[in-house]
């Protein structure tokens, strides 16, 4: 019994090991060849495409991105506050929502949830969003309208919602409620406790989408000192493919530093480093275990 | 149930708010409208009282000018920024704003720009930006009367020709440049490897085929053509300008109009000229002047050039080829680039259609008189004109032997040549070049000896009545007529065949004939023949 | 009792819920609901000079390039497959590794893993494109390079219509494992230890545990991703489509989904109402069937239905 028990983890552990080594594999490739692309003098990369080991070694690259660090370094700066004060702020407002969502006894909750979850169907599109934003609020070149549209989704609160409720128990609310404790008392108490795996995967959704996000910056900056990372990113690559697409007849022609096939990796290996080096402290969360931990600490 | 009419009571309720928004933003439009009359109506009394403010523009109020350009900003525009304010606040009682919309969507940008109602004052107007279209749907404010009062001077320096030439609908909306420049076509070749293997100077289609034969055989590594995944624009719409004559470009769905003939229209798409135009492509592609796959090559034209991948490109403009030459030079003194302009073939160049840089002011502008008031210095005064194009002297650029020399490189200098992309207020007589633009110049100078009009550019094709067929067209073309280009499709015939009936499904005959109604109306209003 | 009634005694009762729920409405009305109105362009003739609400009135005339295209069908079934295809083999493939990873008991090979699955979702679609490009191309492309070593025939992946099929959704599940895989992960963190414990007790090997417990524990999991991906089974991806085809006309047939077609006719044209009217067919149908989706759901289980 305890003998074909071990056989059958041992074949489970197995095919865990072949079946995920094999997924990272093919997960890093190409994530190898852009790094190897961004030590690449642009001359060779354009002649011969991409290899594993750079035929040629060189900084270009990355010299032509840091040309002006100072706008870099502005960029790391612009990302990485609207990512930490719009993470923190959308955690609260989604865990709060996620909380009185679940709650049984809260009369209202489909609707809300359905009031939630239309504004994923159905949207005005793109102009009148854009007039409220800049006409209305007056939105222009903030760093509210960097973090405000993506302070939540209707898809992380659901999420959100049936986490804490695969996470805390229905007889702790019971309890607590006897113990006295007010609706939100139990929220910052109990429930921000018991969720942590939830917290940090939702946490980390909105960082990644604040990381991520060029469009906003595209759309309501203006102001080059408030460019986050990821619109340097695109817009570099977007001034290339506009030039391709530019016939001669248009007679436009941008001087002297067109950015490079190097270049464009750089920059793509820069913007995707700083997450690399967080996403292992996010990681814990995952770990087995821990919730029932938190729960007995 | 009940609860649901209460939850939709609440949606009700949003819709109202926001409509009572819009509502807002339909009197904010009239006030600017009104403000575009009371300009018309004061007009009048302004020129009577020209003793007073002499220039009949009340500058009164102070305002900030928003001014749209598109592409990159230059690093140091905020320095440019302020010093252009220092002027312009002692001249117009004006502070101006520089706002770029970056090359990120700037097509999406600029359409949401004009059709959000959001107060803009200036906006720089093209053909490729759809000028023509834009004017004609009235997104911009017609300049007609508020010129005489807000920018004399500049009324006066543009050529009356010009203004006319910018005319849609018999008003002004933007302002022309003055510049004259070409960018007409021409084949790019490498000179260095003409001259080694003794191959022909392209001149046509043929020697250049002879050209690019010579290429192949010789240099095997080498791709002999360089092309990228926009086979239209890159590929037949050059190819057709120095095979097919035709009028300008680019034309569009099929249409053919030749130069020689401006009042005959016809559909490219289906004859036999095009049968015979996709058969030369179709060879190139056999022979393996560029790559098969060459609808998913997203290079510019000009880096496989500069790095010695590729050894032609099909056309290019003169501004554009010396770009590239002293790109390609920089790294490899060695090589040359030649430059045979179409124009030797067709014996004649157009220079720029005055549509092709201007500046507008959009229907939403709060101070469209300040605006236009602003946009005079821009261009007249030299102070602006030079701040603007070429950044501070002894800063960012000097002045030697009357060439504009750059401090510095572009690593370290914060504002390059025409760093905010100022091509529409370029003035001829403020202008400093690069000692390297002298070849370019050489090139106009030749080309100006056989200059005709372009009558191509001034049309003004309105398609708000067959808006879908021509969305649908547009598809049909990337679909069926992109492979033919890209020279995949070994019958021709039939792949023609199928294009021509898909096309006809989705109603070319009828956006064709309007298309040609509309240009016959046009050639004979502008007395073309 | 009259609801109004109803309502004011909830709103007082649970107070402090309603203000906990109050910036999450607020979010919506401002982000979402009040932008709504714009809805009604893809009923009207777009004019520079007029107000929306004062716009001529043109009813189902901008719905007309869409029907009109001919191939409204085939978009909408391209755009269906392939969403079909992404729900299923994204959602089979995450829990899939989801599960084995949970097993894994070496803490660094776990960890190092993990993080490599999610390296994909930080490759924009456009520098994918390149790589894919470097990787099929026909005349010098990686795979061509090495099937030439071997003296084989090189393949045209880029005239092939039928191949990207596999490939799109290849690329697809590459690039959003690592993060559909996260949502996997933390619920199964989330099952109690207590239910494994009472099965290895029954006797219960790993492979039933998996079965009989950790796949029907996702369950919730699953509807909820699944409730979501179908509202918007007739969008996205855009940038997926967009990037790796581009103008390439040969795979359209079997490439080419609403919201390409949508952006490639529309790119020329700044009449809001022909795109808006591509949106609200894309959102009516998705509605339609999260409605029916939902319904059924509830009418099984009550617990899992979205509202």
């Amino acid at each position: 019994m305890k003998i074909k028990d071990e056989k059958y983890a041992m074949t489970f552990r197995i095919i865990a090991y072949t079946v995920t080594l094999f997924a990272t594999v093919l997960c890093l490739f190409p994530f190898l060849l852009i790094i190897s692309a961004s030590f690449t003098p642009n001359e060779v990369i354009i002649r011969e495409g991409f290899h594993l080991i750079p035929s040629k070694f060189s900084l270009e690259g990355y010299k032509m991105v840091f040309r002006f660090p100072e706008t870099v370094l502005r960029a790391y700066w612009v990302t990485g506050v609207t990512t930490v004060v719009g993470t923190a702020l959308g955690l609260f407002f989604i865990t709060m929502a996620g909380y009185v969502l679940q709650r049984k006894d809260f009369k209202y909750r489909n609707y809300f949830s359905f009031f939630i979850y239309f504004t994923t169907l159905f949207g005005g599109g793109l102009v009148p969003w854009y007039i409220l934003m800049t006409r209305y609020l007056n939105l222009m070149d903030t760093y509210t309208v960097l973090i405000f549209p993506g302070l939540m989704t209707p898809f992380l609160i659901i999420l959100m919602k049936n986490f804490i409720r695969s996470a805390v128990p229905e007889e702790v609310f019971e309890s607590a409620k006897i113990d006295g404790a007010n609706d939100f008392k139990i929220y910052y108490r109990i429930v921000l406790q018991l969720s942590m795996p939830g917290i940090a995967t939702v946490g980390l959704f909105l960082a990644l989408a604040y990381w991520n996000d060029w469009f906003l910056s595209s759309l309501f900056i203006n102001d080059q000192n408030m460019y986050q990372l990821q619109f340097y990113l695109y817009n570099i690559i977007n001034s290339i493919q506009f030039i391709s697409q530019m016939g001669a007849g248009t007679g436009i022609s941008l001087g002297t530093d067109l950015p490079t096939e190097s270049t464009k990796m750089a920059m793509a290996i820069i913007v995707t480093g700083p997450i690399l080096f967080l996403y292992p402290f996010v990681q814990r969360y995952f770990v087995k275990g821990l919730t029932i931990g938190a729960v007995k600490g | 149930m009940r609860n649901k009419a209460k939850w939709l009571g609440t949606v009700m309720a949003g819709v109202m708010l926001s409509s009572a928004l819009a509502g807002c933003s339909g009197s904010g439009n009239t006030k600017t409208e009104g403000a575009g009359n009371a300009g018309k109506s004061g007009n009048a009394p302004a020129t009577d009282a020209a003793a007073e403010t002499t220039k009949g523009l009340d500058t009164s109020k102070k305002v900030e000018l928003q001014f749209y350009m598109l592409g990159d900003a230059p690093k140091d525009l905020a320095v440019i920024q302020e010093e252009v304010n220092k002027l312009a606040e002692a001249d117009l009682n004006a502070t101006v704003k520089f706002n770029y919309t970056s090359w990120t969507d700037w097509d999406q940008k600029y359409k949401l720009l004009l059709s959000s109602g959001q107060p803009i004052d200036l906006i720089f107007t093209a053909d490729w930006t759809q000028y023509q279209a834009y004017a004609k749907s009235g997104a911009f404010l017609p300049l007609d009367e508020l010129l005489p009062a807000a920018a004399p001077e500049l009324q006066k320096y543009v050529p009356t020709d010009m203004w006319d030439a910018v005319k849609i609908n018999d008003k002004i909306y933007t302002v022309p440049a003055t510049y004259k420049e070409y960018v007409n076509n021409g084949f790019v070749y490498r000179e260095d490897l003409r001259e080694k293997y003794n191959l022909p100077v392209p001149k046509d289609i043929a020697t250049f085929e002879a050209y690019l034969d010579g290429i192949k055989a010789n240099e095997p590594e080498m791709q002999p053509l360089s092309i990228n995944s926009d086979v239209k624009t890159n590929l037949m719409d050059v190819f057709r300008e120095i095979s097919d004559d035709t009028v300008g470009g680019p034309l569009p769905y099929g249409v053919g109009i030749k130069y020689g003939k401006p009042g005959e229209v016809y559909s490219y798409w289906g004859s036999d000229e095009q049968k015979k135009d996709l058969e030369t492509i179709k060879r190139w592609a056999g022979k393996g002047f560029f790559p098969k796959n060459v609808l998913n090559v997203k290079d510019t034209l000009q880096a496989p050039v500069i790095s010695g991948k590729t050894a032609a490109m099909l056309g290019d403009n003169p501004s554009r080829y010396n770009d590239t030459l002293i790109k390609m030079q920089a790294s490899h003194p060695d090589w040359k680039l030649g430059y045979t302009s179409f124009a030797e073939t067709r014996g004649f160049a157009t220079p720029v259609h005055p549509i092709h840089n201007g500046f507008a002011v959009p229907r939403s502008s709060k101070n469209p008189e300040r605006a236009l008031a602003f946009y005079e210095k821009m261009v007249t005064d030299k102070r602006y004109n030079q701040l603007t194009q070429y950044g501070i002297e002894g800063k960012n650029y000097e002045v030697a032997d009357g060439y504009y020399k750059m401090i510095g490189d572009s690593t370290s200098n914060g504002f390059a040549r025409e760093g905010m992309n100022g091509w529409a207020w370029r003035n001829p007589e403020f202008m400093l070049f690069d000692k390297g633009y002298d070849g370019v110049k050489a090139i106009f100078d030749e080309l100006d000896k056989i200059a005709k009009p372009d009558i191509f550019t001034g049309f003004a094709e309105d398609y708000s009545a067959y808006q879908s067929e021509r969305a649908a067209l547009e598809q049909v073309e990337k679909q069926y007529f992109y492979p033919l280009y890209a020279g995949l499709i070994d019958n021709i015939d039939e792949g023609v065949e199928t294009a021509m009936s898909k096309a006809k499904q989705a109603g070319l005959e009828k956006v064709q004939a309007a298309y040609k109604e509309q240009w016959e109306a046009y050639v004979a209003e502008k007395g073309i023949k | 009792m009259t609801p109004r009634r109803g309502l004011l005694r909830e709103l007082s009762a649970n107070r402090i819920m309603f203000l906990m729920l109050l910036p999450v409405v607020v979010f919506f009305i401002i982000n979402a609901y009040i932008p709504m109105v714009g809805i009604y362009y893809a009923f009207t003739k777009f004019d520079f000079n007029r107000s929306l609400f004062n716009s001529e009135f043109v009813g189902m005339e901008n719905f007309k390039f869409l029907w009109n295209s001919g191939i409204l069908a085939k978009l909408t079934v391209n755009t269906l497959g392939y969403n079909a295809a992404f729900i299923l083999f994204g959602n089979v493939l995450a829990i899939f590794c989801a599960i084995l990873l949970s097993e894994i008991r070496l803490k660094w090979f776990k960890k190092l893993t993990q993080s490599i699955m999610f390296l994909p979702y930080f490759i924009s679609f456009v520098i994918l494109s390149v790589v894919v490009y470097n990787l099929f191309n026909y005349d010098s492309g990686f795979l061509n390079t090495m099937l030439k070593a071997f003296h084989m025939n090189p393949v045209d992946v880029y005239n092939t219509p039928w191949v990207w099929v596999p490939l799109i959704i290849i690329f697809y599940l590459w690039k959003n494992l690592g993060y559909s895989m996260v949502i996997y992960l933390a619920a199964i963190t989330g099952i109690s230890e207590e239910y494994y414990e009472a099965s290895k007790i029954d006797g219960a090997n790993i492979f039933h545990r998996v079965w009989y417990i950790t796949v029907p524990m996702l369950k919730n999991t699953f509807v909820v991703l699944l409730l979501f991906a179908l509202g918007s089974i007739m969008k996205g991806q855009f940038d997926l489509f967009y990037q790796l085809i581009g103008n390439n006309g040969v795979l359209y047939n079997v490439t080419d989904i609403l919201d390409t077609y949508v952006y490639r006719s529309l790119k020329v044209t700044f009449d809001i109402g022909l795109a808006t009217s591509a949106g609200l067919y894309q959102s009516l149908f998705g509605f339609i069937l999260v409605m029916t989706v939902n319904t059924i759901i509830r009418k099984i289980n009550d617990e899992y239905a979205l509202f």
